[in-house]
């Protein structure tokens, strides 16, 4: 696998990343943006107004007929939240050319698609179609209130929610009920304007292809003509939001739903932020909660049979770890205390060798991976971007091997819980 | 060995038949990933057997309760975590028809996992402490599937359907049935089905064909039994149970699902897996004016899924989706089917959509773990993967008409449906 990047324009960049791995071509384009209050609706109501048609392809059923003549290529967009910023995605998938059964140009099609989409939607009389704005906004509305039906991703929302409140990380990626009835079409079309003119794009290939004739086709996209330079530091978020101080004695939030099995958050902040330490939390939180042979697995899970699914999370972004468990109701208190008690064997570095080396195998399984699986290739590089860090497997590789025990203790020392958060009945 | 090489998508199969009669699978790939899939024909629907004119009922959620513990070692090790300190990524899964062990490595070390990972499938090791010790991780397993909607709408659909047969019954069994399974049931089960016969091996990775062929053999220890084991399934009716079953959660939008029980016919399973995905793309995919016109409506937000679900005992097709207005809905699609069988296909729709499922075919090969996953999968329903182009050029619109009319019966029709609360 090789990567290059190259500028299209002050602020629009492509990123190459070569590959003969796959029987598919994956394009990403991705628009990011500060993750605000003000904002964070409408980022979520664009990406869902921009899939209903082109000034090209009119409708939604012109794009899909499009797309399944090119061998049923994949289009999906979506909302991100990446630390304090959001991510506005558009992605597409396609087989790669020598397969087509009519010597057809399937990446350059799509590609051309996916732009069409990203910069070119329908308007008319120069706004956003009314009714088609309505409608997304009532399926936006839906989508927010859905939030409650997986309990577990609520139960994790909420517990971010309670730590960071309503700024930055703490938002909700898909926004809010109260902010759709201020948002019109005229006020949309002006927010999309804006944003496609001055925001930072990216856009990611990867794939087996010829790297001249597919930089002179996007050079030569009208679409990408139309886009002017933009600087990139106004758009990226360079406010770190810092989760809420909670008394140590006033961290439990429980609240009641109708469910049947227990679902546990807690919410934890490292001490420690910058790079290096990076590594040595994500190794961290190996051993702590991810797998089979973390502590909480093998005591929560296998020892006291607490829970079917127990595991911790480290968001890189923010410097948080949240441990995420199913567990019977009556159960709640023996399970934060054997939560607690691991926690505690991670601070006195009473982990055990073979743990610590299996986490560092386990790590550099998931590295790999950024090479053999296309889509996790480009969200790897997508989140390099995005942090402004260019770190290079072999560097990753490197990097994780170096850590010792000592440093994990020392991130251990640094953890401190903010939050505990039970959804019961 | 057996060699068959498709061309159109440059992928070369190997197979071969292990000398105890295991049926081994190899799809070479040049990647660093590697994928073993180890499926025995042994799933939740096999729950009464006789074991040479014996005859044996076991308690619902054995073959589940099996998977988990299998991992258990006699050294007091669990296999689970010696995978995984190797850093491989070691799973298994239970379905009504199979289960499967399997591993993935992606650090070089896979002749050193399949040392763990064949000792433990052959060497199964239940103990009183160790089958009791499991019993409160799965009834969580079981109450944290009871929390899922989607679930809930399938389980359903299947009820109103199946009068007898045990797909009926959860994969993993209730917490009363599991209750019952001791460490003697366990071994019973196990000695009756997870023999040679009953197996078949999928490798797909960076291999020389003949190499995994003597690393397995070399690793094989399991033998073919002289017990006769028959499995025992109820005469299932053709009708079914019943037309409407309607649940209610803590959910923001109701959940719907339509259910065709079908007839179980031995015919060409990939001609009809093929026609049955054709069908229903025209009827109610991505570039249908059914779901334009639903989506514009507000009566859809995303697509419905469509699964076909077949075995020797079974078979029937489900349309899941979303809506606050899912009588309207499953309506509006009940009309198109009819609509479809009054006017047939249009030939531009018709190729549009076999050139999507073209695609969709080539991608399935992009991923060593779903190529493994897919070919054994499909060992099991009898069918071979690489017939598929073959069977691809060669459907016609004439067939899938036939298969419209044969399926899409409104009296073998059940609705399920998980409104709001």
């Amino acid at each position: 696998m090789e990567k290059r990047d190259f500028e299209i324009k002050q602020g629009i960049k492509a990123h190459f990343i070569k590959t003969d791995l796959f029987k598919t071509n994956m394009i990403s384009c991705i628009i990011t943006v500060p993750l605000t209050r003000e904002n964070v609706t409408k980022n979520a109501l664009i990406v869902s107004m921009l899939r209903r048609g082109t000034a090209n392809f009119k409708t939604q059923l012109d794009l899909s007929k499009e797309l399944e003549n090119l061998y049923g290529a994949a289009f999906e967009c979506g909302i991100d939240k990446y630390g304090d910023n959001q991510i506005l995605r558009f992605y597409m998938d396609s087989i790669h050319d020598k397969f087509a059964l009519n010597n057809e140009e399937i990446l350059k099609s799509t590609m051309n698609i996916l732009l069409d989409i990203v910069c070119n939607p329908l308007l008319e009389n120069g706004t956003f179609k009314e009714e088609y704005l309505k409608l997304e906004k009532e399926n936006l509305a839906k989508i927010i209130k859905s939030k409650i039906d997986d309990k577990d991703l609520y139960a994790y929302e909420t517990c971010i929610s309670k730590m960071y409140g309503d700024t930055g990380f703490g938002l909700y990626k898909y926004g809010y009920l109260e902010d759709l009835d201020n948002i019109t079409v005229a006020n949309l079309t002006e927010y999309y304007n804006n944003l496609i003119q001055n925001s930072k794009i990216d856009l990611f290939i990867s794939g087996d292809f010829e790297e001249e004739n597919l930089k002179n086709s996007i050079l030569n996209n009208e679409n990408i003509q139309k886009l002017r330079p933009r600087i990139e530091n106004y758009i990226l978020n360079n406010e770190f939001t810092e989760s809420k101080d909670i008394p140590e004695n006033q961290n439990e939030v429980i609240e009641q739903m109708d469910v049947t099995q227990g679902k546990l958050v807690i919410g934890m902040d490292v001490g420690a932020k910058c790079d290096k330490l990076q590594f040595k939390t994500l190794l961290y939180n190996i051993i702590l909660g991810s797998g089979a042979n973390s502590l909480l697995f093998q005591n929560v899970r296998e020892k006291e049979s607490l829970a079917y699914s127990i595991k911790s999370v480290y968001v890189k972004q923010k410097g948080n770890i949240f441990i995420r468990a199913g567990i019977e109701i009556p159960n709640f208190e023996k399970a934060v205390e054997l939560i607690k008690a691991q926690l505690e064997i991670m601070k006195k570095g009473e982990f055990s060798d073979e743990d610590f080396a299996a986490a560092k195998e386990y790590v550099k399984s998931g590295i790999v991976a950024i090479e053999t699986e296309q889509d996790t290739g480009i969200v790897y590089y997508i989140g390099q971007e995005i942090s402004k860090t260019n770190t290079s497997i072999e560097e990753y590789l490197t990097n994780i091997e170096e850590i010792t025990r000592e440093d994990i203790i020392e991130i251990a020392n640094s953890v401190k819980i903010n939050t505990i958060y039970f959804l019961k009945n | 060995m057996q060699t068959i090489e498709n061309s159109q998508i440059q992928e070369k199969i190997y197979t071969q038949k292990l000398s105890n009669g295991i049926k081994l699978i190899i799809i070479p790939k040049k990647t660093q990933k590697k994928y073993i899939i180890w499926g025995i024909k042994y799933g939740s629907i096999d729950h009464r057997f006789k074991v040479n004119e014996k005859e044996i009922q076991v308690p619902d959620g054995i073959a589940h309760y099996m998977e988990h513990k299998l991992f258990e070692q006699e050294n007091g090790t669990n296999s689970l975590d010696v995978l995984s300190s190797l850093g491989v990524n070691a799973n298994a899964y239970t379905t009504n028809n199979h289960t499967a062990y399997l591993f993935e490595d992606n650090n070089n070390k896979f002749f050193e996992a399949l040392d763990e990972f064949m000792n433990y499938v052959q060497n199964p090791y239940f103990t009183v402490e160790n089958v009791e010790k499991e019993r409160g991780i799965i009834e969580q397993e079981i109450m944290m599937y009871d929390d899922y909607p989607d679930w809930k709408v399938y389980m359903n659909a299947i009820k109103a359907m199946y009068h007898n047969n045990p797909i009926n019954i959860d994969v993993a069994g209730t917490k009363e049935t599991i209750a019952e399974i001791t460490k003697d049931k366990l071994y019973e089960t196990y000695h009756a089905f997870y023999t040679p016969d009953n197996m078949a091996i999928v490798v797909c990775g960076d291999f020389e064909p003949e190499q995994v062929i003597q690393e397995i053999e070399k690793r094989m220890t399991l033998k073919n039994t002289n017990q006769t084991v028959k499995r025992l399934y109820e005469e299932e009716p053709e009708q079914i149970v019943k037309k409407r079953e309607e649940a209610k959660m803590n959910i923001s939008m109701p959940l719907f699902m339509i259910g065709y029980k079908d007839e179980i016919t031995c015919e060409n399973q990939i001609k009809k897996d093929l026609a049955l995905d054709i069908l229903f793309n025209i009827l109610i995919g991505d570039s249908s004016e059914l779901y334009q016109s639903l989506y514009e409506e507000g009566l859809l937000q995303s697509e419905p899924t469509f699964i076909y679900e077949n075995s020797k005992t079974y078979s029937h097709i489900l349309i899941q989706g979303q809506s606050e207005k899912y009588d309207q809905v499953i309506q509006k699609i009940e009309t198109g089917i009819e609509t479809l069988k009054k006017n047939g296909i249009q030939d531009d729709v018709f190729d549009r959509i076999k050139k999507k499922l073209y695609g969709e075919y080539v991608k399935s090969y992009n991923d060593v773990g779903a190529v493994a996953t897919s070919f054994i999968q499909n060992y099991f329903r009898e069918i071979n993967p690489l017939d598929y182009f073959e069977e691809f050029k060669n459907l016609d619109k004439s067939y899938t008409m036939q298969i419209l009319n044969d399926v899409f019966k409104p009296e073998k029709q059940v609705v399920s449906i998980v409104k709001s609360k």
